[in-house]
């Protein structure tokens, strides 16, 4: 044995010992800042958000009608949701309004932003941002009053004005097929005005001198939006669909003062079921379950398409 | 280390951001702010009572109030006028009330609630109508007596009525004179109906349309099914009852009465509801009446004023919306429901209901005494928007402004016709709404959707019957 041998394993950087750095007290005066502007937040969030949750958990649990005291059932409201055929009807009409209409919101409100951020002048690009936001800020139940009386099969503006053109009336809203479509209409119109917004801005923070240089190198019209606007949008996409499809997935007002969710079934939601088991039934433990089934389907969606990012999402 | 060493400038300002801080937490604390026993009517000692908001004007509520304080000085009285779109909103308002503990005393309660309030939350007035008999017995004699058992649940009284309405059909007179027709007979049958309509129809433009209905319990599908001599849910009445019928009716008025009526077993798959149905499908196919989706009360006044609807079931509280709508007395009229296998009219009625939870039921029961004497009645009821419970309020004068002509028609709907009976509303009335509603609409869709919408109608209120409320 000689001392020149090579150790087979090479000693590890001698980190520096840990040392306790005692926050100064400008740090505890500014943390103590900090939590005080975020108490009101916080709170909020805890006492109308996170205990709410636990409390439809909690509640998802028993039987309560409001007027008796509650009685533990344990799974059982979750068994009846899922052999209720409403609720199973109601979270395939959830999801497919959800793809229609977000799909068609983001389109829309795409091929919008793309379209007033080429040559305008800006007081027209204004008018139209006011336009095209205008609907964002009313009253959902009140457009859909509103709507509800235009596109009226036997009275309504919608079918008079098709008429004049030798179309006989449409039942908008009491035909199966026809008024799932004219509730994703009347949302989409109404919902379209923030994707835009969102896309507007992040079209605005796109550097010009990627476009130039695309330019140069003889890029034109769709192949730029394809391979620059597009991937670079990726990121304002991605927040624009998380927030269409989690509210999507809540819509109620829509469906329930257009067409209280019928025909039938054809147009009646989780959130509508939801109301209608609470609200109306007074089953206020399975409309907890219900709901706690849509918190996680929504969960559900949200981390798969955060899961997918990965992928489609560029950032610079 | 030198960290804990804080220097005096510091400390002087940390010293006055803290002195801050506390002066306006101080003020704060001292400012006269709204708390929860601000709201009105929680927690001031007086008498609550919930209305729906709709039904009574403010100046009506405010006439009700003063008249009831003039009587009852030692009683605060509060009206708390609930804005609800319909009966269920109305229920589902006043329950969520009842869950945060601010209960009202009092509920008015039309027939679509009163068997949940009664089974659940209501008190029976019984003791209370015994001890004050001699009191009532103008009340009750002024009363049809459908309109009392109505209000009864398992042999017990749980309001008095102070209004109705029952579903005849009114009738649009410039449309009538334009397709050359006259004015239906009081026994006119289901195929004079279809006649009328047809020939409205024939006479009318793309955009007209001869009968409008509306999907729900109260004169949807419902007048149908009575017409037909059937019902949703087989139809009994519960014993009991002959405390108040032999005390206050007389002998020919007692005649069949019981304690109040039992919806049971559902029958949606019976022949008679699906004739009803197979003949409201073929009215749709043949264009002579609207989807009943497709309207809602609120719309129809307006058609049917400017002439685009020739008739439409409605009660008593149509007369004063089609006034306002600006409709003359000669513009339009009433008559009965027309004749099928039967000529069976339905209503529906209202009244007060008082709380188990109420801790001043003598008090709420002097309030109900006072809102059915007439004099309060006929201040509350002015402009004709319903119908009064008592007989005796409905005359010629009161109709002379706004018509019909045909008046008589609304309570003769209850004399002529004493089977004239309640719209099914058991305890489980929510979800039996949500099913007719629901299948009424997919049934409709067209003449082969019937049966099968009937069976699984059939089925999924045989789930909701079974469910305990």
């Amino acid at each position: 044995m000689t001392n020149t041998q090579v150790p087979a394993v090479r000693p590890r950087p001698a980190t520096p010992p840990a040392v306790a750095v005692r926050p100064s007290v400008r740090d505890r005066g500014t943390r103590l800042l900090a939590a005080l502007f975020l108490a009101p937040t916080v709170v909020g969030i805890v006492v109308f958000t996170i205990v709410p949750i636990i409390g439809s958990l909690v509640l998802s649990l028993f039987h309560w009608n409001v007027i008796d005291p509650p009685r533990f059932a344990g799974g059982a409201n979750y068994r009846t949701t899922f052999t209720d055929s409403t609720v199973l009807v109601s979270f395939r009409n959830t999801l497919l309004f959800m793809v229609l209409a977000v799909s068609l919101q983001l389109l829309i409100a795409l091929a919008l932003a793309l379209a007033l951020n080429g040559r305008m002048p800006v007081w027209l690009r204004s008018v139209f941002r006011s336009a095209f936001f205008f609907p964002l800020v009313l009253s959902a139940a009140s457009i859909s009053v509103v709507m509800k009386y235009l596109f009226n099969q036997d009275f309504g503006v919608v079918n008079w004005l098709i008429g004049l053109v030798g179309v006989a009336p449409v039942p908008w809203l009491t035909s199966e097929h026809a008024a799932m479509a004219t509730v994703i209409l009347v949302y989409v119109w109404q919902q379209f005005g923030f994707s835009f917004l969102l896309f507007v801005g992040g079209l605005n923070n796109i550097p010009k001198e990627i476009h130039e240089a695309a330019a140069l190198d003889g890029a034109t019209g769709l192949r730029k939006h394809l391979g620059i606007t597009l991937p670079l949008l990726s990121p304002t996409l991605l927040v624009a669909s998380v927030v269409g499809i989690i509210n999507a997935l809540q819509v109620f007002e829509q469906p329930y003062v257009l067409t209280d969710g019928g025909p039938g079934d054809a147009t009646r939601t989780v959130v509508m079921v939801i109301y209608e088991r609470a609200f109306e039934q007074l089953d206020f433990g399975e409309a907890s379950a219900v709901g706690v089934l849509l918190f996680v389907l929504i969960m559900a969606v949200t981390a798969l398409q955060f899961r997918l990012s990965r992928r489609f999402v560029h950032y610079q | 280390m030198t960290d804990s060493h804080v220097p005096r400038r510091t400390l002087l300002r940390y010293g006055a951001y803290g002195a801050g801080a506390a002066a306006l937490a101080a003020t704060a604390a001292s400012w006269e702010r709204l708390t929860g026993a601000d709201i009105p009517g929680r927690d001031d000692g007086s008498l609550v009572v919930a209305t729906l908001g709709s039904a009574f004007d403010p100046a009506t509520v405010e006439a009700l109030t003063q008249g009831f304080h003039r009587l009852h000085p030692d009683i605060p009285l509060r009206v708390n006028a609930v804005q609800a779109v319909d009966w269920s909103d109305f229920f589902a308002k006043i329950l969520t009330q009842i869950a945060a503990g601010t209960a009202p005393d009092l509920v008015y309660v039309a027939t679509e609630g009163v068997q949940l309030f009664a089974q659940r939350l209501g008190v029976p007035l019984d003791r209370w109508v015994r001890r004050d008999a001699a009191e009532l017995r103008e009340y009750f004699a002024d009363v049809h007596p459908s309109l009392v058992e109505s209000m009864m649940y398992e042999g017990n009284l749980y309001q008095l009525p102070m209004e109705f309405n029952a579903a005849d059909i009114y009738l649009n007179k410039q449309v009538l004179k334009r397709a050359g027709a006259g004015f239906p007979a009081a026994d006119w049958s289901r195929d004079d109906f279809t006649a009328l309509l047809r020939e409205m129809k024939r006479a009318g433009d793309a955009h007209f349309t001869p009968y409008f209905w509306t999907n729900r319990l109260w004169g949807g599908v419902m007048p149908w099914l009575f017409a037909n001599g059937t019902n949703l849910l087989k139809e009994s009445k519960a014993p009991g009852g002959s405390w108040l019928w032999d005390t206050f009716y007389p002998a020919a008025d007692r005649q069949g009465r019981g304690g109040g009526f039992r919806w049971t077993t559902p029958q949606a798959t019976a022949d008679r509801v699906e004739e009803a149905y197979d003949y409201l499908a073929s009215l749709v196919q043949e264009n002579l009446c609207s989807r009943p989706e497709g309207g809602n009360g609120s719309n129809l006044v307006g058609v049917f004023s400017t002439g685009r609807v020739g008739v439409t079931p409605a009660g008593g509280f149509w007369a004063g919306g089609l006034h306002l709508a600006g409709m003359r007395a000669a513009d339009y009229d009433v008559q009965y429901f027309p004749r099928w296998r039967t000529q069976r009219h339905q209503f529906g009625a209202a009244g007060y209901a008082l709380l188990r939870t109420s801790k001043k039921q003598e008090a709420a029961w002097e309030f109900i005494k006072y809102a059915a004497r007439k004099d309060t009645m006929t201040r509350l009821f002015q402009s004709n928007q319903t119908t009064p419970a008592r007989r005796s309020m409905l005359n010629a004068a009161r109709y002379a402004a706004s018509g019909p002509a045909h008046w008589q028609v609304f309570y003769d709907t209850l004399d002529r016709f004493p089977d004239t009976g309640p719209i099914p509303a058991p305890p489980q009335v929510a979800e039996v709404t949500d099913v007719l509603l629901k299948y009424t609409g997919t049934a409709l869709a067209s003449p082969r959707a019937v049966g099968p919408a009937l069976r699984r109608m059939q089925g999924d209120l045989e789930q909701a019957m079974e469910r305990e409320v």
